[in-house]
């Protein structure tokens, strides 16, 4: 990771990487947990997680809250949460944040606040309690005995908490957690149900998503119809503008699942989707249809520290803020007048002599005549930048899907779906087209801008299949944009000839490669490859934040090969293949030293170094042989003679 | 002739500032748009734009090795090394001495005129050779390159120039003659009424150049036209050395194994180099520190600005009044604005605007700062920005094989490196290459977790084994982590189910039989698998990333070359992109022009509309706030003024009335009931914009009142509706378009002040309809009209004026349909009938 400054020294209309993300970072998610309380969700299980322990779903549920909580101050330290339970007879003390009072039988248990560790540690204080005493969570809620809570009362407590505590600019999303799939049965059901409906329509209004995760029993079903499909209905799809998308569907977003699949439900939805760009893809002149597109790979870094202000009482964050200035002036730019030229180079010996005596210019300095302007504006160069074209996709043909190579990569894919509300007709035209090209194996050709102040590349479309998976996550149907490298990108080999194998060799070496081929999945498994490093940085962030002692050694490396199974299964035949390696004949070839310089000989042989090692006489070994064997295992060469020897002596050991 | 080492060169430059240079020409430049320009210029201005140009790529560069140095001849002055020693080589200038160039040796150059004498390029040669080799005693292995700009108009002393020549070849200098003029056969140019002496001059150098190893003549044109073109710098990767290991090293290396390798960069993004930043000094306030120019010029003569270069400086500010945790989202948003206004202030008067400010930001050094980070509102000191960091071993370690067809191409995140066995190791090379070829027969890649350096982060990627003739290697390409992947959840496309839990097979979302036809004709025109050419002529697939440029890369290198040789943006603008850069912005012409039948076809089996812009969502919604924004703010217009605007809020109008009687408007809109349903259920629902692929949605900016899905809008029907049948065939959809607005319009509460003009559309609509066999249409048109006028919540009123019309707007008869060769089962009795019973 590079240090804060430099970081911040990339210009803020010149990288592009840097902008994609930008988006995601400087507006703030709220998510309010609104978690029914009922007697069902209190009703006491064996523990699949904690041996001998009870739990309630209403207890996995606040587990998973918590859980992600954790995740998400990490990953959106300015984000806030909340938790609202309903059906519970406690009432909510009236505090100054809260404007007005909230329906009766709802519970704000947490007011929409800035995530903080200090109402994470809260909420696992609860929890280990819980788990200590099952009475703990009826004890704390006691649930509502006698009927239940009409779910328009939820939705207008949500409302309200919303209206009260998050920010206007945020976006604001519902996590609804119940088992009840038919709240209100019998007498006046109609009535409950429409209100119900209106007001879940005042919380839609209000520009919040509500994320339903209803838990389903193999004895208790969640039946969707019996009193939500009716609620939720079309409206639910407030998400970005997709606004009422269509009547007659369902919304995408509704998860029914086992209470131990809740937390896993819920990391799907914890970054809110987001569109990076919505843009006209035009397939050919006067044949346009709209699209938004989504990066659904993206690096996950460990952020950039910040700095702080020891203010004696508390840690302030200090603003950076960086400003253009002319140096020899020492005056500070306007914004609006900075022009742009290019690199004035490298003030020579001569041009300061001349300085003193002669009229000529400081470095750093152009003069031209009065009126005259050899520079750009801001608008000429981003014109130079998108050649002055418009944000779009515009289709240039299809090619064949071998076509796509796998070295033809340079950064990570954006992902394309349909945006009917941008042009009417483009779902059915996408879809037609995707899988036009599906039957027909192709791939796309399309000139992409996806920003007004980006540079147009080339992508590949690669079209994607819909696809349900049986457990995971079913592949969405769309396009893959994948951009191509440029002549300008592209390296040569370095290297054209090298020795190969003989077929005995080989048969040996595919005899282990057989063995090692990974069972089921078949593919590369994200899933299965937390990134350690980041893991790793966020549990001590953790750590230190809840004032704990960080123990590494707790840490588990997922990513790390699994070399004890590899062992077992092809062990011995990497073994044979090793031994047959040493047999061949192209042990023994020395390859003789290119390139033009005449150098000493340096080579030596590991046998060698290693009886000099264990004689102690590494010392004997010049510099240049030393470096040339570190060189050889990649190990580094820079420091003294004795680092050197230190490193060998170190690599030695080790191997 | 080996790779040339980039840098390392000395290039003498020899310009000719004889007083022929100071002929005056015409030079058509080409401005951004396209336009040519006529501009005037002097030989020499027009010569030295080459000069400059090459001056700037070494600036560029930036190279402390690309140095340069100028000479010119037919120059009053005499200085020159040789004259200096011997005497002799008049009007030879040493203008500019050798070093690595700056734009102040670009602005030098830009001052030389045209002298009032002459020179001879063969003293410069001379000069010039001799400077260069003066300079680069010590430095042999240097390039050596000389670059002549001359008119070839001044005499030359043709004497023992092979001796020159051949002085030239043993110093391994290469020669470049750039002739203003001069007559090129490839180009077919020639200069007309050349003189004696120029031909002569020509002549020479064509020899001169030939019997030089490395020699050469270019016109001035022509060189000027090469040097825009765009060229892509060959970079050559370093090989890094790391390792592969499989299985466990460190405890059981008896079976596990490590072979060193070689990684290099198979692709690496090539980024426009960056823009520096200026801004024009103001005169009012000279106090330069260093004496600068600017001072000691007089007031004005020869006026002059300095445009001087910013550096980016970073302060650190603190608010140490910001009450903690309140009010936000204001806070933030506030205090942003702040700062800024702030940071501007504060450089004018620092004390006044803190006073003047109750706002107490303040600066802070760097040096009393803390690192750390933020865990929500709670923050965890981290003296070093990090960390202790995860413990790593350099290498690449194998996790395990699967098969390459699993593969799945958009997870690849990252630049590709090529992964080679050690060079100077046979065995390892024997060793990468078995593994190679095992993974290549069966059909497999490799998982592997790369680590760059001890300790630094591991990434999980992929190992593409790869067989070429000469050489075996793997591909790697970084492949995401857990935490890299969003799982965003998409509706399906295929899959559309209506609230009843049905699915759905039939709706506007779902591509038809027909539609998917279409596209695949479509598919098929539009392939590029042999729509391009190679060098020998065969059909190859077109677009290649070899041969294609970056287009910004290139193009932001041209203006940054442009600004730095010309004097002013405004009257010398930067020409366009040479057309390289471009040649793949649109799909090659002849595949387009096959495909023209299958495009138009697409266009119309899909019907794409654009959707109106909604104008963004006030913040606070209302019950209020029923209608979309468009046509909300409309509406208020409207009721301000109620006669100013009668069309658009008819417009408005026009949904309404189309939720409330489900009155079909779009052939493929089969779902009407759920949609129904929906509008009368959710009347707030339409806030959110109506639904666009029903026909109604209102663009009263981009094409007045043409709902998507319609080719006939609501503002100027008649005119609509005649414009689209004299584009011609597509009579069905203009009748029933014209026909639903018709209604529409009728049916709204103001709808009488159109009266006139929609019984205009009915008698244009009748006659179209009995033309061109569309009388069925009509005729349940009419009936529908009549009823929906003569119910509850009608318009009586119009229906009387259409009775008022008479039998001319009645059904369309038995007769009248025979007479233009159409069908009806309407008798003239029943027509009579049906518009004048009440």
């Amino acid at each position: 990771m590079p240090p804060y400054d430099d970081w911040n020294k990339i210009d803020e209309d010149e990288d592009e990487e840097l902008q994609d993300f930008s988006m995601f970072e400087t507006k703030r998610d709220v998510i309010l947990f609104c978690i029914d309380c009922s007697e069902s969700m209190l009703e006491q299980y064996e523990s699949s997680k904690y041996e001998d322990k009870q739990t309630c779903k209403l207890y996995d549920a606040l587990e998973a809250a918590m859980n992600i909580q954790k995740k998400k101050i990490i990953s959106g330290p300015n984000d806030l949460v909340g938790i609202l339970l309903f059906n519970t007879t406690r009432k909510s003390e009236v505090n100054r944040n809260q404007g007005s009072e909230i329906k009766r039988n709802t519970f704000l248990y947490q007011p929409i606040a800035p995530l903080s560790a200090p109402t994470i540690q809260e909420l696992i204080r609860l929890l280990d309690a819980a788990l200590e005493d099952q009475r703990e969570l009826r004890t704390e809620f006691p649930p509502l005995t006698e009927g239940r809570v009409p779910m328009g009362d939820v939705f207008t407590s949500c409302n309200w908490v919303l209206r009260d505590g998050a920010p206007k600019t945020a976006s604001k999303r519902v996590f609804l957690i119940t088992d009840e799939d038919n709240p209100h049965p019998g007498l006046g059901s109609h009535q409950l149900t429409t209100s119900a409906r209106t007001t879940l329509v005042d919380l839609i209004q209000a520009g919040v998503t509500v994320e339903p995760f209803f838990i389903s029993t193999d004895e208790k079903p969640f039946d969707m119809s019996k009193f939500y499909s009716s609620v939720l209905g079309p409206t639910n799809l407030v998400d970005e503008y997709e606004l009422a998308e269509d009547g007659s569907v369902l919304p995408e977003n509704i998860s029914i699942s086992r209470v131990e699949e809740l937390l896993e439900q819920m990391r799907f939805r914890e970054v809110p989707k987001r569109a990076l760009f919505s843009i006209p893809f035009h397939l050919a002149k006067g044949f346009t249809i709209g699209i938004k597109g989504y990066s659904l790979v993206t690096e996950q870094t460990k952020g950039t520290y910040e700095y702080f202000v020891d203010l004696g009482d508390r840690m302030e964050v200090a603003a950076v803020k960086t400003s253009y200035v002319d140096e020899d002036r020492q005056a500070e730019a306007d914004r609006t007048k900075i022009v742009y030229g290019t690199d004035l180079g490298a003030s020579s010996a001569a041009d300061e002599e001349e300085q003193d005596n002669e009229e000529s210019t400081t470095s750093g300095v152009r003069v031209v005549k009065t009126g005259n302007r050899p520079f750009y504006t801001a608008e000429e160069i981003r014109s130079f930048r998108t050649m002055g074209l418009e944000p779009g996709i515009k289709l240039l043909g299809f090619k064949d899907r071998s076509e796509l190579e796998f070295e033809d990569n340079v950064r990570h894919s954006q992902f394309i779906y349909p945006d009917e509300m941008a042009y009417s007709g483009s779902k059915r035209t996408f879809s037609a087209l995707l899988k036009s090209m599906l039957k027909k194996d192709k791939i796309g050709l399309a000139l992409v801008l996806t920003r007004r102040n980006s540079s147009p590349v080339f992508c590949a479309l690669l079209p994607q299949e819909e696809k349900k998976d049986e457990f995971g996550w079913p592949d969405p149907a769309g396009f893959h944009l994948i951009q191509l490298p440029f002549a300008d990108d592209i390296r040569q080999a370095p290297i054209q000839e090298a020795f190969k194998a003989s077929k005995d060799i080989v048969e040996y070496a595919y005899a282990w490669v057989d063995k090692l081929i990974i069972k089921n999945i078949g593919t590369y498994p994200p899933d299965s490859y937390p990134n350690p490093a980041l893991a790793y940085h966020n549990a001590q962030l953790q750590a230190s934040a809840f004032r704990e002692e960080f123990d590494p050694d707790s840490f588990e490396d997922l990513s790390l090969p699994k070399t004890g199974s590899m062992h077992k299964r092809a062990g011995k035949l990497m073994k044979l293949w090793k031994t047959e390696l040493q047999n061949d004949p192209s042990a023994s070839i020395v390859v003789p030293a290119t390139g033009t310089k005449r150098k000493a000989d340096v080579s030596v042989d590991e046998a060698e170094i290693r009886s000099k090692y264990e004689a102690g006489h590494l010392a004997k070994l010049r510099v240049d042989q030393l470096k040339e064997f570190l060189k050889s295992k990649g190990q580094s060469v820079s420091g003294k003679k004795d680092e050197l020897i230190g490193r060998v002596a170190q690599w030695i050991e080790e191997h | 002739m080996p790779a040339e080492r980039a840098g390392y060169t000395v290039t003498m430059f020899l310009i000719d500032i004889s007083s022929s240079m100071g002929a005056i020409r015409t030079v058509d430049i080409e401005t951004p748009d396209g336009h040519t320009q006529s501009v005037e210029m002097t030989n020499l201005q027009w010569g030295l734009q080459y000069v400059k140009l090459k001056v700037q790529e070494m600036v560029y560069n930036g190279r402390k090795t690309d140095q340069c140095g100028v000479i010119v001849f037919g120059s009053e002055h005499t200085r020159n090394i040789v004259n200096a020693a011997n005497g002799g080589y008049d009007n030879v200038l040493e203008y500019i001495p050798i070093a690595q160039p700056n734009s102040n040796t670009i602005t030098k150059i830009d001052a030389l005129e045209p002298s009032s004498v002459s020179g001879d390029p063969v003293d410069a040669l001379i000069v010039g050779i001799e400077t260069q080799a003066k300079y680069l005693v010590n430095k042999k292995t240097w390039t050596r390159k000389i670059i002549l700009v001359t008119d070839a108009e001044s005499p030359i002393e043709l004497e023992d120039w092979e001796a020159t020549a051949k002085k030239m070849n043993q110093l391994n200098v290469s020669l470049t003659v750039v002739g203003i003029d001069f007559d090129d056969e490839e180009h077919g140019y020639h200069e007309p009424n050349k003189s004696n002496i120029k031909r002569t001059n020509e002549g020479f150098y064509v020899d001169l150049t030939s019997t030089m190893e490395s020699g050469i003549v270019g016109s001035c044109e022509y060189v000027l036209q090469n040097i825009s073109a765009p060229e892509s710098k060959t970079v050559k990767s370093v090989l890094l050395g790391t390792v592969i290991r499989v299985g466990d090293v460190f405890s059981r290396s008896d079976e596990a194994l490590e072979f060193s390798v070689k990684a290099s960069k198979a692709t690496a993004v090539a980024r426009p180099k960056s823009w520096k930043k200026f801004i024009l000094r103001t005169k009012d306030k000279v106090t330069a520190p260093d004496g600068m120019v600017i001072d000691e010029e007089p007031e004005g003569d020869d006026e002059k600005s300095a445009y001087a270069q910013l550096r980016m400086r970073t302060d650190f500010y603190i608010d140490r009044n910001a009450v903690k945790e309140e009010e936000i989202d204001e806070d933030v948003e506030m205090k942003e604005e702040d700062d800024n206004a702030m940071l501007l202030e504060a450089t004018q008067g620092e004390d006044a605007d803190r006073n003047k400010k109750k706002n107490t930001l303040e600066k802070v050094e760097k040096e009393v700062l803390v690192r750390g980070f933020k865990y929500g509102t709670t923050y965890a000191p981290c003296l070093d920005g990090q960390f202790p960091r995860l413990q790593t071993h350099k290498g690449i370690d194998i996790c395990g094989f699967f098969p390459i067809k699993n593969f799945r191409r958009e997870l690849s995140m990252s630049e590709v490196q090529y992964i080679w066995a050690d060079p100077s190791s046979p065995q390892e090379q024997v060793a990468l290459s078995s593994v190679v070829q095992a993974m290549v027969k069966k059909g497999v890649m490799a998982i592997g977790r790369w680590v760059s350096r001890d300790g630094m982060d591991p990434k999980m990627g992929v190992l593409m084994p790869v067989e070429n003739p000469g050489v075996h290697y793997f591909l790697w390409c970084q492949m995401p982590f857990a935490d890299d992947v969003r799982k965003y959840s998409f509706a399906s496309l295929d899959h559309l189910v209506n609230k009843k839990g049905q699915v759905i097979s039939e709706h506007p979302y779902l591509p038809t039989e027909k539609q998917l036809a279409a596209m695949d004709d479509f598919v098929d025109a539009m392939d590029l698998m042999s729509a391009g050419k190679d060098e020998d002529g065969n059909r190859v697939p077109w677009f290649n990333p070899i041969e294609v440029y970056n287009p910004a890369v290139h193009r932001v290198k041209q203006a940054m070359f442009h600004c730095a040789v010309v004097n002013d943006i405004a009257t010398n603008p930067l020409p366009p992109p040479h057309p390289e850069l471009t040649k793949y912005f649109e799909p090659p012409k002849k595949v387009l022009k096959k495909a023209q039948n299958a495009i138009e076809e697409c266009q119309l089996a899909f019907n794409v509309k654009e959707v109106p812009k909604r104008v963004t969502r006030a913040k606070k919604d209302t019950h209020a706030h029923a209608h979309d924004d468009d046509d909300d703010d409309m509406l208020l217009l409207d009721e301000k003024k109620p006669s100013a605007n009668a069309s658009h809020y008819d417009i408005v109008g026009a949904s309404a009335i189309i939720q409330g009687k489900g009155v079909e408007i779009e052939d493929d809109d089969d779902d009407l009931m759920e949609h129904k349903k929906l509008s009368m259920a959710t009347p707030a629902n339409e806030k959110g914009g109506p639904l666009p692929t029903l026909a109604r949605s209102i663009s009263p900016l981009v094409d007045p009142g043409i709902a998507p899905g319609r080719i006939i809008g609501n503002t100027y029907p008649l005119k609509d509706f005649k414009k689209n049948l004299a584009q011609g065939d597509v009579v069905t959809k203009a009748v029933e378009d014209l026909s639903s607005i018709i209604v529409e319009v009728v049916m709204r509460p103001f709808g009488s002040r159109r009266t006139q003009e929609m019984l205009d559309c009915m008698i244009q609509l009748r006659n179209t309809c009995l033309t061109e066999d569309e009388i069925a249409k009509w005729n349940s048109f009419i009936v529908d009209l009549k009823q929906k006028c003569l119910s509850k919540a009608g318009n009586l009123d119009f229906w009387r004026a259409v009775q008022d019309f008479g039998r001319g707007l009645s059904l369309i008869s038995k007769q009248e349909a025979k007479q233009q060769g159409g069908e009806s089962d309407v008798t003239e009795n029943d027509a009579g009938e049906f518009i004048s019973s009440k």
